[in-house]
């Protein structure tokens, strides 16, 4: 049974269905949600980063009126630990505070005003401690919390690491701390159920993970707490951790009412986790024709406060450093830390930006060194499929990073004076001091969740005269899985309209919203659950016409028999409903140095050149273009997927040239847009967005995500064109604009003599030792997967 | 309480008599008092756009500004259009919304009724605008989800489409 494109199906530029209301205003976000005799929450969070709680006393603050509940660490009913790896967190501080902003006690008030005079009533004294910032020191300190200070090490080597060519490069580069900073402060409302259970509206990315974590505070099984998206203002990997989720359900608990929590935009930059910031050291050796013949990398990413996905995070920044470039001898090492600093997360590229700053850093230094072009030295080493990883994973679907890289170099530069000079519109720089510069990046990036985490989701399809429901958790957070359900109804159906219906808890998991992965699994989910209700409408239409099923085929809304035209999908069964539910899961991944050697489902390939001006006297950067050519699978919405490119690549130059949060004492500083910059319109460069479109293996219509590869791309391609117009080294983004005119930046001095922790199996899930590596690539190699070819 | 202040504003037509605290914003009266969800809390320092509204507070001169920043009472006897006043009165959408949705303007949508309000006052205004002049009249909105190029687009095809020319 074939499958065509409709109106409004997979290929097309189909609009989003919940696009009329938002740019009616009249789309419901969970900031606009209110309900009868609502009470408003608050958060009393610690000014201090490190801190002895030696007396809390709310009885001045429950004394107030108007004041229906003040909860601290004693007032919660379930587990008072939580977390997306390690349950390491305290839903309120536990006695001792490690992060300023860290929640203390949470009020519920008639309004917000009373709330907040209810949150300063309460009476904390604090012994403070001194904080730990430096995520250096973290690895021989005494530990900030019972479960140590290293979130996990990992370790592992290929081939021959202390194989030389004729050239090495070697640098320490490091990156900032960045912020999701979706527009959309997070907000929730919860209330209690009749059967003495909880539900909640959130803006969330994971409504199953929040619906555990309540359940392990509140002491409530699953199935009494009830978790809804409400509408989500962007998230970006921001959301994917608890913030007030588990605050407002039990306030609703405890005072019988609706509570609301609204964050403030500093709250919001306190509360969610951010990019790690990290610094890295890369060793590069090739020989005469620019073949890379090793690679040694060493990775501390600074996890701050509390686990979240730092113990995840480190692997992909560790075994991607290769890049997307046939590394057969290598030594690969990181950390990821506790410190007193902000905890840090999830965030689109989810470690990957990390290492893609850094080894095309290195890709450059080493095409100067030896007198190459940029682009000659990637596309020699680029990898190719059949190739196997450090990590000792075959490419075995298709690794375009050739085509990619050639796909990009075709775009004519562009031609004359930007638009914008450095400064913007304002045009603060003089013509003389401007210098353009051109640069190169390509980048390799895992999609979908690696490492053996369950990746899954289920998907509910309904059909009723040409009516199509699709139900899935999947949280939308504005990047489209609406439309692309939608897209899918109507081609694989011929559905002629298409409801999404809120995701809840009701139906099973469809994980994050996160990874790059929601097209491929939730989307697939949908399409099979699409497919199966087809095979129900047309054997019940064969059935009726006294045909075989399998003549039958639905294209454009009509159902044929042999391609003649037989009836409507929407007449075929009238008040008849067909309905299906299934499940897809991605191919079963494995921890990093598991025999198996199978750490990811998939990847995505992205190049980018740049073309900047730059005032080097002000230090000012313009971004003219940026020229994109990404490995998309299939384009499903050309619209849409120009939309997430285009999204990607700015989000990925603010990380290049002006977004950090600047954190002094382990208190952020700049918590609000006054202080931290994200790119405007006039920031934005003009965009040249090509497409290599090779169908991924096992996906319907060969799809694949694409919303993370364009970030990690940007950032290094950016400080690439502003190396090139100014000649500087430039090893930290973001570069700021002393940097370039005052000739600052270098990253911070690291040894990298530090010990190893004294147990390294602390926290981390896989420590291996020299001789498990060995172990576990001889077994590679036994299996004719030997990294070491 | 001491500090209230009453006074009558005009909001997309209906007029209201406001009792709202000094301190309030008129994006808290708009929102909480009078429910009007269409302006939206991002930043809350003007820095966003997300609340952007168009405005005559009393001196005769529409022109879009963030209610964030507008304390409450010095809107007295004000006239406020939200992102409600723009399209027609069944849900028809203007030629802006159109177009915002045409060309992929929207993603999360949290800054889209702050960008179509602006975008709305700046064809109004000047109907031909060039880039910069699109992007001078729009870099108070923020948008951390499209990176801006269908927002570009999404403009320009609403100038063209309002001097009648094909797509």
């Amino acid at each position: 049974m074939r499958e065509q494109a409709q109106l409004g199906g997979v290929g097309t530029s189909a609009r989003r269905p919940d696009g009329p209301a938002k740019v009616r205003g009249e789309f419901t976000y969970a900031g606009d949600l209110a309900a009868e005799g609502m009470l408003v929450g608050v958060t009393l969070r610690s000014p201090h980063p490190h801190a002895r709680i030696t007396r809390i006393d709310t009885a001045a603050a429950r004394a107030l009126p108007g004041v229906h509940a003040v909860l601290t660490a004693d007032d919660v009913p379930g587990d008072l630990h939580f977390g997306l790896t390690l349950r390491d967190e305290p839903v309120l501080a536990d006695g001792v505070v490690r992060y300023a902003g860290e929640p203390v006690a949470v009020v519920a008030a008639v309004d917000a005003a009373t709330a907040g005079r209810a949150a300063r009533a309460v009476e904390v004294d604090y012994e403070p401690l001194p904080a730990l910032t430096d995520p250096q020191l973290s690895l021989t300190a005494e530990p900030l919390h019972p479960d140590g200070n290293v979130y996990r090490h990992v370790s592992y080597r290929c081939g021959d690491p202390d194989a030389r060519g004729v050239v090495t490069v070697e640098n320490t580069y490091r990156i900032g701390m960045q912020d999701p900073a979706f527009l959309a402060p997070e907000a929730g409302l919860a209330w209690p159920t009749p059967d003495g259970g909880v539900a909640i509206d959130v803006a969330t990315q994971w409504l199953h993970s929040d619906q555990q974590q309540i359940g392990w505070a509140t002491g409530l099984p699953p199935e009494k707490v009830h978790v809804r998206l409400a509408g989500v203002g962007g998230a970006f990997g921001g959301r994917e951790d608890v913030t007030l989720q588990t605050h407002a359900c039990l306030l609703a608990l405890a005072t019988g009412r609706p509570v609301k929590f609204e964050y403030t935009r500093e709250e919001s930059f306190l509360a969610h986790r951010q990019r790690h910031p990290g610094t890295i050291w890369l060793r590069h050796s090739a020989d005469a024709s620019g073949r890379i013949v090793s690679v040694e990398g060493r990775v501390l990413l600074d996890g701050g406060a509390y686990a979240s996905t730092s113990p995840v995070v480190i692997t992909n920044t560790v075994t991607l450093l290769q890049g997307p470039y046939r590394v057969d001898n290598g030594r690969f090492e990181g950390w990821s830390v506790r410190t007193n600093n902000p905890s840090c997360g999830a965030m689109r590229g989810f470690g990957v930006p990390q290492a893609a700053f850094a080894h095309e850093a290195q890709l450059d230094a080493l095409a100067a060194a030896l007198g190459m072009d940029p682009v000659e030295v990637r596309l020699h080493n680029a990898l190719q499929r059949g190739d196997v990883a450090t990590y000792g994973q075959r490419f075995d679907a298709p690794t375009p990073v050739r085509e990619v890289l050639e796909g990009v170099r075709a775009v004519p530069l562009p031609q004359g004076p930007a638009r914008n000079a450095p400064g913007g519109v304002g045009r603060s720089a003089e013509g003389g001091t401007v210098r353009r510069g051109v640069g190169y990046a390509v980048t390799i990036k895992n999609l979908a969740f690696s490492e053996g985490h369950v990746d899954e989701s289920t998907a509910e399809v309904s059909l009723c005269d040409g009516h199509a429901t699709v139900h899935t958790a999947c949280a939308e957070v504005g990047q489209g899985f609406v439309t692309v359900a939608e897209q899918v109804a109507r081609t694989v159906l011929g559905a002629s309209t298409v409801e999404v219906t809120q995701p809840d808890t009701l139906i099973a998991s469809a994980g994050s919203t996160s990874a790059s992965r929601q097209t491929m699994a939730s989307g697939t989910a949908v399409h099979r659950a699409c497919l199966a209700v087809r095979d129900r409408l047309l054997g019940r239409v064969a059935r009726e016409h006294g045909l075989d099923a399998a003549e039958l085929t639905v294209a454009d809304g009509v159902v044929c028999a042999a391609g003649q035209p037989l009836t409507t999908v929407a007449e075929a069964a009238p008040g008849r409903t067909f309905r299906a539910t299934e499940h897809f899961q991605h191919p079963d991944t494995h921890p990093l140095g598991s025999p198996e050697a199978r750490m990811y489902v998939g990847y995505g390939f992205s190049a980018q050149r740049a073309v900047v001006d730059v005032d080097v006297e002000l230090g000012l950067v313009s971004v003219v273009q940026i020229a994109s050519c990404q490995d998309v699978g299939t384009v499903i919405n050309p619209t849409q997927l120009l939309g997430q490119i285009e999204g990607g690549i700015v989000q990925g130059m603010g990380l290049a040239l002006m977004e950090e949060v600047v954190v002094a004492d382990g208190r952020i500083t700049n918590p609000d847009f006054q202080d931290y910059l994200i790119p405007t319109i006039i920031d934005a460069p003009e965009i040249v967005s090509t497409y290599v479109t090779d169908p991924q293996p096992g996906m319907p219509h060969g799809w694949k995500g694409v919303g993370e590869p364009p970030l990690c791309t940007a950032v290094p391609v950016v400080a690439a064109a502003v190396r090139a117009a100014t000649g500087l080294a430039l090893p930290a983004v973001p570069i700021k604009p002393e940097h370039i005119a005052l000739g600052l930046g270098t990253p911070p001095t690291v040894t990298w003599t530090t010990p190893r922790p004294a147990d390294p199996t602390l926290i981390g899930t896989v420590v291996l030792a020299d001789e498990e590596v060995e172990d576990a690539l001889g077994t590679m190699a036994e299996e004719g997967a030997s990294p070491g070819r | 309480m001491s500090d209230e202040v009453r006074f009558s504003l005009t909001v997309d037509g209906t007029s209201h008599e406001v009792t709202a605290r000094w301190s309030e914003s008129l994006l808290t009266v708009l929102r909480d008092r009078l429910g009007v969800r269409g302006p939206k809390t991002g930043c809350a320092h003007g820095r966003c756009g997300a609340c952007a509204v168009r405005a005559d507070l009393g001196d005769g001169d529409p022109h879009v500004l963030c209610a964030c920043l507008v304390p409450a009472a010095t809107a007295a006897g004000g006239t406020v259009e939200t992102i409600a006043s723009i399209g027609g009165p069944d849900g028809e959408l203007s030629d802006v919304q159109e177009a915002f949705l045409a060309e992929g303007a929207v993603q999360c949508g949290i800054c889209t009724a702050g960008f179509v309000t602006a975008a709305t006052e700046l064809l109004e205004s000047n109907p031909e605008p060039t880039r910069t002049e699109i992007e001078e009249a729009l870099y108070g909105n923020l948008c951390r989800c499209t990176g801006y190029g269908r927002i570009v687009a999404a403009v320009e095809t609403a100038a063209r489409t309002r001097r009648g020319e094909a797509r």
